[in-house]
């Protein structure tokens, strides 16, 4: 007669396609329930906040976007937030890939749902050729970052785009790009990407002009030493970079208000002050779609946290166990 | 087609596509394989007609045979025969496939290891000068009473304070910010002294301070994988929001504009 299991040795031998549904429903019913998590963002988001919302009216924000629907997750909260800030303080920008051919779809997806956001709520919608250029790709990321710190007017030269009139035009005759010779014209330059491109950013331009990134979570950690020595100016990280600027978005940074009160205050970065989006709509920065996402992501960690340590106790006790017999 | 019902269309490819691809955590199945060949297939066409469209057309064909406004006629860019050299040079590499003619593959190979090795060395410092001069961090403090005249540990707030005493406090050394400069550059050294493999390390300090490297290297490790185990996390949460909230949301929005 075989001995009886213990729940430990049950609990080793669990299928493992238990928990991948387990893990599916853990994820999926926060998805309905409307949970703000108290979390404080981080002084890489901060940073990055604070250098959008100074940006100058009249300069130009860079934003090379390299990442597909694969990291949607992370991704598209970035660049949401980027160019919520960007719209709401209207602020001309110029985007472009640098690595995947398919990224431009991905972002142009990005600014249609935005800017039918905006239409929406009654805003004026971000046009081509006035408000912003899109590039498409260049399918090469050194030679590209290369070009833009060597001569950025050479490397856009030949793109063209319809201008108000429908007319095809040089995209340098825009207004987005007429007063960009080099990239230290750039008011900031934003790398929202999943993959490596922030390190040939970095090692391209860093110096020529300020540098930000958006990255995945994967990426992030390479970001850090990047930012520690300034070369990276501000950054925001994975899923909780989204909800950091969603939650500064609407809350600002040390920002005093009438009253005299210092609303948001963040002491570890109390010589940045940098004022919530007065133009976006509350509802829309504060259960956007970090927030949305935050309360299944901390449902997963837990589950997670719960399986390591089951995991490891069951394993200690089976070879208690076997010691024993 | 109205919006609604184009978008609930292309929606449902994605749930499709989404279930199909998932069913691998199952096992692996001919569903699987359909939808990974389709994404396959989908990303190989989409790079080749995207290659010749935004980067060789503009880039090349249009240098080289020039460029006319289609509506006022006039030159917009003359032509530069000589990027015609490009070609046969590109053409080189997929001499690959030739046993006889192979060799000459390694033409357009050399050409990008050239220009490739020309700028590692400005790569090298643009990557690691600046972390370099980062690391060398104050470990003293400077700066240790407030506008109080009492003792602060942290750099205190703005608030209230003159623009004078804010420039002055943000030229200070605080003790807390000593303290992690501290822990940075025992950290670097550390971690740097694991690698120390040109002579035996002796002494219990030496060696100590070897395995605590070897330590932090691991915590810094474990950070990392932390950090992409909760990126997996999002993308996972991301995929269950596009099947469950967003097509579930698009149907509700076809019905209700039935209804």
């Amino acid at each position: 007669m075989t001995p009886q299991k213990s729940i430990w040795e049950k609990l080793q031998e669990i299928d493992r396609r238990i928990l991948y549904l387990i893990l599916a429903i853990a994820v999926t019913v926060p998805l309905w329930i409307p949970a703000k998590l108290p979390v404080i963002p981080d002084s890489t988001s901060m940073d990055l906040y604070g250098q959008l919302m100074s940006v100058p009216e009249d300069k130009t924000v860079f934003v090379q976007s390299d990442w597909t629907v694969s990291t949607r997750g992370e991704s598209q909260g970035h660049l949401e937030a980027l160019l919520r800030i960007l719209m709401a303080r209207r602020i001309k920008f110029v985007i472009y890939a640098a690595a995947d051919p398919q990224a431009p779809q991905v972002f142009r997806n990005v600014i249609l749902g935005l800017n039918q956001e905006r239409e929406a709520r009654g805003l004026p919608p971000y046009r081509q050729w006035e408000d912003y250029i899109d590039l498409g790709a260049f399918l090469n990321a050194e030679g590209t970052l290369n070009s833009i710190g060597q001569d950025v007017r050479k490397l856009f030269g030949p793109r063209r785009s319809a201008d108000t009139e429908g007319r095809e035009r040089p995209v340098l005759e825009s207004p987005v790009l007429s007063r960009v010779q080099k990239i230290g014209d750039a008011g900031l330059y934003v790398v929202v990407t999943a993959s490596a491109t922030i390190d040939v950013a970095v090692q391209r331009i860093s110096g020529k002009t300020k540098l930000a990134a958006m990255t995945t979570g994967v990426v992030f950690p390479s970001v850090l030493p990047f930012y520690q020595s300034g070369q990276v100016v501000g950054a925001a990280g994975g899923l909780k970079g989204v909800y950091d600027m969603e939650f500064l978005m609407a809350n600002g940074v040390n920002v005093v208000s009438p009253t005299g009160k210092v609303e948001a205050q963040f002491p570890a970065k109390a010589e940045l002050t940098a004022p919530p989006l007065t133009e976006i709509e509350p509802k829309t920065v504060t259960f956007a779609r970090g927030q949305r996402y935050f309360l299944s992501f901390h449902a997963a960690i837990v589950l997670l946290i719960i399986a390591v340590v089951v995991g490891n106790i069951g394993m200690y006790k089976m070879r208690k166990n076997r010691r024993g017999a | 087609m109205n919006p609604e019902t184009y978008l609930l269309i292309k929606l449902t490819f994605g749930v499709l596509a989404t279930i199909g691809l998932y069913s691998v955590l199952y096992k692996e199945t001919k569903l699987y394989r359909f939808f990974e060949h389709v994404f396959l297939g989908l990303a190989a066409g989409f790079s080749i007609v995207f290659l010749w469209r935004e980067t060789l057309f503009p880039l090349w064909w249009e240098k080289m045979v020039g460029q006319i406004d289609e509506q006022s006629g006039a030159l917009v860019q003359p032509a530069y025969w000589a990027y015609i050299v490009f070609l046969p040079i590109g053409l080189m590499a997929y001499t690959v496939f030739s046993k006889k003619n192979g060799w000459m593959s390694r033409v357009p190979i050399g050409v990008i290891l050239g220009l490739w090795a020309g700028q590692q060395v400005q790569v090298w410092w643009q990557t690691y000068g600046g972390q370099i001069a980062g690391t060398m961090q104050p470990v003293i403090p400077t700066g240790l009473a407030g506008p109080a005249g009492t003792f602060q540990w942290t750099k205190p707030g703005n608030t209230g304070l003159t623009p004078e005493q804010i420039a002055d406090f943000n030229t200070k050394i605080w003790p807390s910010q000593a303290v992690n400069n501290l822990i940075f550059v025992i950290t670097v050294l550390a971690a740097l002294s694991y690698f120390l493999f040109s002579f035996e390390l002796k002494g219990k300090a030496m060696i100590g301070f070897n395995k605590l490297g070897r330590w932090l290297l691991m915590i810094g490790f474990g950070a990392i994988f932390g950090s992409t185990v909760m990126a997996r996390f999002a993308l996972v949460i991301d995929r269950m929001s596009f099947v469950f909230v967003e097509w579930v949301q698009s149907i509700q929005a076809v019905f209700n504009r039935g209804a």
